[in-house]
């Protein structure tokens, strides 16, 4: 199954956007997120904690259905799911 | 009722919103949290547009490195409190309208005063502590509240209207961590004028708002993008409100 993965900003300067990511069903939300972010140690650390978990202000969002980051690790992606991961800005 | 050179000023926007609307405009009273990057282009657009009144909040003195993007002040106006700097563009800017400025930190002794009867408030802030404050603020007079944020070249905005839309802490339940972060004043100004413009629609009743969305703009990439966004039921600041009515459209 085929699974594009969307970062914005700041998360796409580091790790690039539109990723298709071809996986096995059964695979957990946070995972997939995780395995793409890992290609760059600068892109999981701005996106995940010290313990791998999402960081508690990113936005992740399926197919425009926000989640909450405890909720990624046990939602399963489906073939043709877009996951969106955003990071809010502060500045005005 | 407007005077010969109120007519003479708006002539181009009444061909838009027409003499009612721009009455409309005029008896309106904006509250703009913060006169910085998003502030400065946020109230000189509101100001030329002819919104009645403007209250403009800041605590901070105008420093050299804020020059690069907050347009309400000069090179002259360094060591000056933005608010007197503010105040006198705003004015000169146009003496048609009320200016308000007020040189105070706006925290949780002062908000609701500060606020007091606005028909909107304006988030122009550079922080999310007073930005939640006031999302507070906004949800319990059932104000609405016209969200902005920039870091960079991006940016990202919202309309909020309490009991209707999700609020900022639906959206945002976390902040993101406080850091110094780079800027260019056209991102402020860009997002700054996706506020003001939602602002003058708000008050006209006119066309889709941005409400239940996230406008987020990329400027790297000139590429725009707005993501659904859903009020969190179990909210603590909003959940527990009754839905209000939405403003009426305008007939054609």
């Amino acid at each position: 199954m085929t699974v594009k993965i969307r970062f914005f900003a700041r998360f796409r300067e580091l790790l690039g956007t539109d990723i298709l990511v071809e996986k096995k069903s059964g695979t957990m939300l946070a995972t997939l997120v995780k395995d793409i972010a890992l290609e760059k140690k600068e892109g999981y650390d701005a996106i995940f904690d010290a313990n791998g978990n999402f960081r508690e202000f990113v936005i992740v969002m399926r197919n425009g259905k926000r989640l909450e980051p405890a909720e990624t690790a046990t939602v399963m992606v489906a073939d043709g799911d877009e996951i969106a991961v955003f990071p809010p800005v502060a500045g005005g | 009722m407007l005077s010969e050179r109120e007519l003479e000023r708006y002539k181009r926007q009444i061909l838009l919103f027409g003499e009612e609307g721009q009455e409309q405009l005029k008896r309106a009273h904006i509250f703009v949290a913060g006169a910085g990057g998003l502030g400065s282009p946020v109230s000189l657009y509101l100001a030329v547009a002819g919104i009645g009144a403007i209250t403009l909040v800041d605590n901070d003195v105008v420093e050299l490195t804020n020059l690069n993007r907050q347009i309400l002040h000069y090179d002259r106006d360094i060591g000056r409190k933005k608010t007197v700097s503010a105040e006198e563009k705003l004015r000169e800017i146009n003496p048609d309208i009320t200016v308000k400025v007020i040189d105070t930190t706006i925290d949780e002794t002062d908000v609701d005063r500060l606020v007091g009867r606005a028909d909107g408030i304006v988030d122009a802030m550079d922080n999310y502590p007073t930005r939640y404050l006031l999302n507070e603020t906004a949800v319990r007079k059932k104000i609405p509240f016209f969200h902005g944020a920039v870091q960079g070249l991006y940016g990202q905005a919202t309309t909020i209207i309490p009991g209707v839309t999700p609020c900022l802490a639906c959206i945002f339940p976390t902040a993101p961590p406080k850091e110094v972060f780079p800027v260019v004043g056209v991102t402020p100004g860009l997002i700054g004028m996706v506020q003001a413009t939602e602002v003058l629609k708000y008050l006209l009743h006119d066309g889709r708002l941005l409400t239940n969305r996230l406008f987020i703009w990329d400027g790297l990439e000139s590429h725009a993008e707005e993501i659904a966004v859903e009020r969190n039921p179990a909210c603590p600041v909003c959940g527990e409100i009754s839905p209000v009515k939405p403003p009426a459209r305008k007939k054609k």
